[in-house]
């Protein structure tokens, strides 16, 4: 049985979890605690300063997302003082980024912009010099626009602790901070597998896809649960969908499978859903020299089986075999087998994935 | 493995800042010359580690008898082992001179750099050879180890160490035991030791010293913080900019390790500790507790959040201790000679001692180790010597790049953690920097911030970026773009950065300019609203550093190239841009210009006054006629008092075009030119020209007409003054607030002076006079009783002679005419019936710092003498004489009578300014002008606009071309100012100081460096002269205009 201990935030009782952070016992309580370089999936490292929080018997603020609760400790998150710490924090971030949001990918899902909406800062009061990078479009699955980047490192830390690539990492240090490859190189030259993980954690649009660029916003998309169909693990994810046509590809946090982490197939390799070369029909060559031609679906099948039972009655079960894909599903992969042995009568069954 | 004992032990510093200075080849040459002479038996040579005296390294000091020699080099070592180790004399020339009275002191106990010094954790640098372990032994070396592992428990140790109340020494200020106790206590396993040897400050190296030239020390401490916190291995992390401490260590630690000290069964117990040394590769903020545990574990330095922390969670996330390396070499001491021991030096709350690194204006620069809670001013004065060229203090930096400056009025703090924090700054790891009044406190603040934005890693918001921003508001103030709203930003940066960073880095950062800010905002007004550098130090906002001293903003370096040239009237023409009274100048101006010179930096300053003098008097034979600049107008402008300020003003009014009227109480104009500065400094007919002149622009001066008797401010309303500027001077002597102040003989120092001027001296022949104070006043007072015959003049002066506020020259020149000082004293009595025969005087002695810096002097008790005098003199200071007043108030007053003004100059009585001493208080005739100039424009703005807002003028320049070759001047000196010889100056008033001849002026010229065009190519501006011209507005600032 897990440890509890009793907390007050806001003047609300809690029973926490022993071990847990303030923010993990916040949230599991419906309290809310402004945060931008925390992730649930990832360690906490206290770096971006908006969830600062005023503790009873604290001379200091603490980051809510490492401080520990501790039986009896009374928090205040919205304290004049944790306030000002945050709105502090978020007025320097916004001194040094763009403020294009009216024709930003992430506008409606921008965190940094919901921060800036909810604590009215329309233009940051310590303005100053911006960095200027130049927006990287070298590699095809997505864009680094390192002027959009707050550091929260969100993108490192997935690329450590969920993929165990360390493709990037913070490289210089202060105001020249950045992140980048070793040698500050492009992707491509770096271990990076395009797994699309840290684009999918990043805050704001410093790590954008490249599809579904300009097609639709937030609030348009729809997201659909899906199971992904490249191989066999079962990943799910969700596809953002608008209009019937797919934009891009969102985690799932709560898949069983994967736990929201996706490759570079399932994050980036739909585009051949609305592929115009992609076949959507049956075709059917009815005469020997002639073209495919569209068939309906009854007709293709009924050809398929008058074929298949020809061939096992002319030459036999074992001159049929059956190549599965890993795209299908266990259950379709199951079908498959079945189908061979049961109906047609041979084990000559084979897979793509078996190798 | 014992030694033959030797006659003579010689000492000789092999720190790094002795290396620096080549004590590497001075002991080659000892060794050498030791042998050839045979003396190898006798005399016994040590390498030793640092002796903090680094401004007078090399040193090397001779034992049995401590002599002590200074800056020896290689060439001078035939000489010292002839005449000291042979023959037994002290060579004097190697022996430390006390800069002062340059006396020698031979012996190293005498040397004041070490008497207020107690050596703790220094007390084996210098003295033993670090790489030797015996001599660490010989010292009591281990046996703090030894009686831990054979008499304590763990529990006993870090009780020791809590009771002691050694509290951390890397700055934070933790109690040490705690936090072993802390560590002790963790449950999980192994358990670490670390030491932080991450001194990263710019000028500090005490780490450094400690490690180099006792590394013994550090190991023993660490060994037994192991012991008491149960761990097994340990990790001394020090920068590898330290490759010598880090050698040391090694050496310490294998040989440690040979004799059973370290390592497995220490000792023979069963306590077995292991120590490895980690290279840090020089990252500031990697002296931060948990960056640096991420260094060792090979991550980047960075810090993380605590809690949790180090002795819960450290390193490899395991309990870990980490103390600084002067903590850890505070330890064997405080086991060996017990808790209370240590408890009872330095201040209850800050025991033991604390060592600074001491830097900057300062005279003796180096490792200083003092019992917290020494006062401030006895490390800067009494340890460092005070600051150099006699100088003023202004402040001093504490606790590195995040610490914070201290002015002049806290050199009474206690250092220690608490007290120091108290004021603003912080003990930090140990660096104190002192800087005098040729450093700008804003480009200061910027230094520092610079270092500390280089350094952030980066990770927390507040740090990376509100450093950031912080360095760019301070950018912009230091090159004139501030606005008075970048304060408030500064401020607000500060407070965030504070609140918000994640650590101590972030959170300090803001320190420098906080302080800064706190006790020299004027400074940074200053910057934003004159757009001046009142230090002279920001390269955009100072053509020339004399021009930036003078109160008038003189083209200095234009005028001299012309004089250089022969162009005496195109000079002179510049001067009177500025300032109309080129000939009074040239005689009595003090020359702030010239105290900054910058060939000073290299032989002596460009004698500038003389120069101007010549100009002046070369000219006097072709009367100038100010130009007139404005139309004509109608408003008329009274002005009251014709001193500097009062004459300047009117002139500067009149070549507006306004009709000006000056009022002088006195029979002639001139204020203070006239009748307080004697004859034999400036010649009546002299200082006429100069007015003169100022009348041909029209001025009108009516003398004999005294504000309150003749006239009033009303009246000049009635008669249709539109403005009128208040130049009353201070005339009004203060009073000495003593007994028998209004007997007869008694002649307030201003009204003697006057009376004098007016031609109706007092009878002083053959009288014993004295005078009571220190300023101007005094001297002239003292110089002028003497030329009127008075048998003796005596000086009464409460401080010591350099605490003088009198011009050094004039000084000088009383003592050369036989004035007898009496420093240290204060008149308590008058003595006499109905007339002075006397006055009872107190001796005094320097006690703590004042407000000012200087020694406040504090009565002798029982030190009553008294001085038989005919004749007492007060000239303890002056206030303007505001009885015409009568209590009005119309006119708001400040606490010494001077008016209160707005920074326009407007009085609280609309249409009336005010300018000079009236407001200043007593001060200079440039000074005056420069308020001269500056109230004129006021009065021209009021009159054209009806507001009183102040305007600021960026002066304007010429570019003079540069004909001649300066490496010609290379070697040129400044030339001698011929004078009056002493014999032929009693019984009149014959000027003193005689003008340079025209050679010797223009020759003396040519020797200026022409910093002006230096700047012009610095800041990429065109070489074309620019003319005066108004600053760009800068009150009022809102949010948007930040940008």
């Amino acid at each position: 049985m897990t440890e509890t201990v009793s907390i007050t935030i806001d003047g609300q009782a809690i029973q926490a979890r022993a071990g847990q952070s303030i923010l993990e016992a916040a949230t599991a309580a419906g309290i809310k605690i402004p945060a931008l370089c925390h992730h649930p999936a990832l360690k906490p490292i206290g770096a971006c300063r908006v969830c600062l929080v005023d503790i009873a018997f604290e001379r200091a603020l603490h980051p809510a997302c490492t401080y520990e609760v501790r039986q009896g400790i009374e928090v205040h998150t919205r304290s004049p003082k944790a306030e000002e710490a945050r709105r502090f924090a978020l007025e320097l971030i916004l001194s040094d980024h763009p403020l294009d949001c009216m024709t930003c990918e992430r506008t409606g899902s921008c965190e940094l912009q919901d921060l800036a909406y909810q604590y009215g800062i329309k233009e940051s009061q310590f303005p100053g010099t911006q960095h200027e990078y130049a927006l990287d479009t070298s590699n095809p699955f997505y864009e680094r626009d390192y002027e959009k980047c707050i550091l929260c490192r969100r993108c490192v830390r997935t690329c450590d602790e969920i993929n165990g690539v360390e493709a990037i990492a913070v490289i210089q240090r202060g105001w020249d901070s950045k992140i980048g490859t070793a040698f500050d190189g492009i992707m491509q030259d770096s271990p990076c597998e395009f797994c699309g993980m840290c684009v999918e954690v990043c805050p704001t649009a410093a790590l954008q896809p490249r599809l579904g660029k300009q097609q639709g916003r937030a609030w348009e998309v729809e997201k659909v649960a899906t199971t992904c169909p490249y191989c066999g693990v079962g990943c799910q994810f969700y596809l953002k969908v608008k209009d019937g046509r797919i934009l891009g590809v969102a985690s799932k946090w709560d898949a069983p499978a994967n736990h929201g982490w996706t490759c570079v197939k399932g994050r980036y390799g739909w585009d051949f859903v609305h592929h115009p070369e992609r076949l959507t029909q049956p075709l059917i060559r009815r005469e020997k020299g002639g073209e495919l031609e569209e068939a309906g679906w009854d007709e293709a099948l009924d050809l398929v089986a008058q074929r298949f039972k020809a061939i096992v009655k002319d030459h036999g079960p074992q001159a049929f075999g059956t190549l599965a894909s890993a795209k299908c599903t266990n259950e379709e992969n199951f079908a498959m087998q079945k189908f061979s042995r049961a109906v047609i009568g041979t084990n000559n069954v084979d897979h793509c994935a078996r190798l | 493995m014992s030694e033959a004992l030797r006659r003579a032990n010689v000492l000789v510093c092999g720190g790094t800042g002795c290396e620096a200075s080549g004590s590497h080849d001075t002991f080659q040459r000892l060794t050498e010359e030791v042998e050839r002479r045979g003396l190898t038996n006798e005399v016994q040579l040590i390498h030793t580690g640092c002796r903090g005296f680094c401004a007078m390294g090399p040193i090397v000091i001779i034992y049995p008898e401590g002599i002590f020699y200074c800056q020896v080099q290689g060439e001078d070592i035939p000489l010292l082992v002839e005449e000291t180790l042979v023959k037994g004399h002290i060579v004097e020339r190697l022996t430390y001179k006390e800069p002062a009275a340059h006396q020698a002191v031979p012996f190293y106990s005498q040397i004041p750099f070490y008497e207020k010094q107690k050596r703790i954790i220094l007390r084996n640098c210098g003295m033993i050879d670090p790489e030797n372990l015996e001599e660490y032994i010989a010292r009591d070396g281990y046996q703090a180890l030894g009686k831990v592992l054979s008499t304590m428990t763990p529990r006993d140790v870090y009780g020791e160490v809590k009771a002691s109340k050694l509290r951390g020494r890397g700055g934070a200020g933790f109690l040490t035991g705690l936090k072993w106790e802390f560590t002790a206590r963790a449950q999980a396993e192994p358990k670490y030791v670390v030491c932080n040897a991450d001194e990263g400050d710019p000028g500090a190296f005490m780490d450094r010293s400690v490690i180099e030239g006792d590394p013994h020390s550090l190991l023993e401490g660490m060994i037994i913080c192991g012991y008491a916190i149960g761990a097994r291995e340990g990790y001394v992390y020090c920068r590898a900019e330290y490759p010598l401490a880090i050698k040391r260590l090694e050496i310490a630690m294998a040989q440690a390790e040979e004799y059973g000290l370290l390592g497995d069964n220490i000792l023979g117990t069963d306590f077995s500790f292991h120590l490895h040394v980690k290279e840090g590769a020089g990252a500031f903020v990697c002296g931060e507790e948990t960056a640096l545990l991420a260094s060792i574990e090979g991550r980047r330095g960075e810090p993380r959040p605590r809690p949790p922390f180090p002795a819960v969670v450290g390193l490899w996330g395991k309990p870990t201790n980490l103390n600084n390396v002067k903590s850890y070499a505070s330890v064997p001491q405080i086991i060996l000679n017990g808790a209370k021991w240590f408890a009872s030096i330095g201040s209850p709350e800050s025991p033991g001692t604390a060592i600074f690194a001491l830097t900057g204006k300062v005279n003796n620069t180096g490792l200083v180790e003092v019992p917290m809670g020494i006062m401030l001013g006895e490390i800067i004065f009494d340890i460092g010597g005070g600051i150099p060229n006699g100088k003023p203090f202004k402040a001093v930096q504490t606790g590195g790049p995040l610490g914070g400056c201290i002015p002049v009025q806290h050199l009474n703090v206690p250092v220690d953690f608490d007290s120091l924090k108290e004021v603003g700054a912080v003990m930090g790891s140990g660096g104190m920097i002192v800087v005098d009044e040729d450093t700008c406190m804003v480009e200061f603040a910027k230094f520092f911030l610079t270092f500390a934005t280089a350094e952030s890693c980066g990770k927390c918001v507040p740090c990376r970026m509100g450093g950031k921003r912080m360095l760019e508001v301070l950018t912009r103030i230091t090159e004139g773009r501030g606005r008075l709203q970048d304060l408030v930003t500064l401020r607000e940066l500060a407070a965030g950065m504070e609140e918000a960073s994640l650590c101590a880095l972030g959170q300090l950062t803001p320190g420098p300019v906080k302080s800064a800010l706190q006790y020299f905002e004027d400074e940074f007004i200053a910057h934003i609203v004159d757009k001046r550098c009142p230090a002279g130090a920001c390269t955009s906002l100072v053509r020339a550093r004399c021009i930036n001293a003078c109160p008038a903003d003189v083209d200095v370096p234009s005028y001299v190239a012309l004089v250089a040239q022969g162009r005496y009237a195109e000079a002179l023409e510049i001067h009177r841009r500025t300032n109309p009274f080129p000939l009074v100048c040239g005689r009595v101006c003090p020359a702030f210009c010239e105290d900054r010179c910058r060939r000073a930096d290299i032989d002596e300053a460009i004698a500038i006054r003389d120069a101007k003098r010549f100009m002046a008097d070369h000219e006097l034979e072709r009367p100038w006629t100010p130009p007139r600049y404005g139309e004509a107008k109608d408003q008329k402008v009274a002005v009251v008092g014709s001193g500097p300020a009062g004459l300047t003003a009117a002139l500067r009014l009149a070549q507006q075009g306004y009709p000006v009227t000056v009022f002088e109480q006195l029979p002639a104009p001139g204020g203070m030119m006239a009748f307080g500065i004697p004859d034999y400094r400036l010649p009546r007919d002299i200082l006429n020209a100069d007015i003169e002149a100022i009348t041909r622009a029209g001025v009108e001066i009516r003398c004999n007409q005294a504000l309150g008797r003749d006239f009033s401010l009303d009246s000049l309303s009635e008669d249709g003054y539109s403005a009128v500027v208040l130049a009353i001077g201070a005339h009004k002597s203060s009073k000495l607030r003593i007994e028998g102040e209004e007997k007869e003989g008694v002649l307030p120092g201003v009204d003697f002076l006057r009376e004098v001027a007016l031609d109706n001296p007092p009878d002083l022949t053959g009288k014993r006079v004295g005078v009571v104070g220190g300023g101007n006043v005094a001297i002239d007072a003292v110089r002028t009783a003497w030329r009127l015959g008075a048998s003796q003049v005596h000086v009464i002066y409460r401080r010591l002679r350099e605490d003088m506020p009198a011009y050094e020259e004039e000084i000088k020149a009383a003592e050369e005419e036989g004035a007898i000082f009496h420093f240290l004293t204060n008149p308590t009595r008058v003595l006499g019936d109905g007339h002075v025969t006397g006055v009872e005087c107190l001796v005094h002695e320097p006690g703590d710092f004042d407000r000012s810096g200087r020694r406040r002097p504090v009565p002798v008790p029982g030190s009553e003498f008294t001085l038989d005098l005919d004749v007492l003199i007060p000239a303890i200071g002056q206030s303007p004489d505001v009885e015409w007043l009568a209590g009005d108030p119309a006119i708001a007053l400040q606490r010494n009578n001077t008016f209160e003004v707005s920074g326009a100059l407007c009085t609280s009585r609309e249409g009336v300014f005010a300018a000079g001493d009236a407001v200043l208080g007593p001060a200079t005739v440039v000074e005056a002008v420069a308020q001269g100039n500056e109230v004129a424009r006021a009065v021209d703005h009021y009159l054209r606009t009806g507001t009183t807002e102040k305007t600021v003028m960026m002066p304007g320049y010429e570019v003079v071309e540069q004909p001649f070759d300066l490496d010609e001047y290379a070697d040129a000196r400044r030339p001698h100012r011929p004078e009056l010889p002493v014999g032929e100056r009693r019984g009149n008033f014959r000027e003193v100081e005689l003008g340079l001849d025209e050679e010797t002026a223009r020759e003396e010229c040519k020797r200026c460096l022409r910093c002006d065009l230096e700047w012009l190519e610095t800041m990429q501006l065109a070489f074309e002269p620019v003319p005066a011209r108004q600053a760009s507005k800068v009150f009022s600032a809102s949010r948007r205009d930040n940008q």
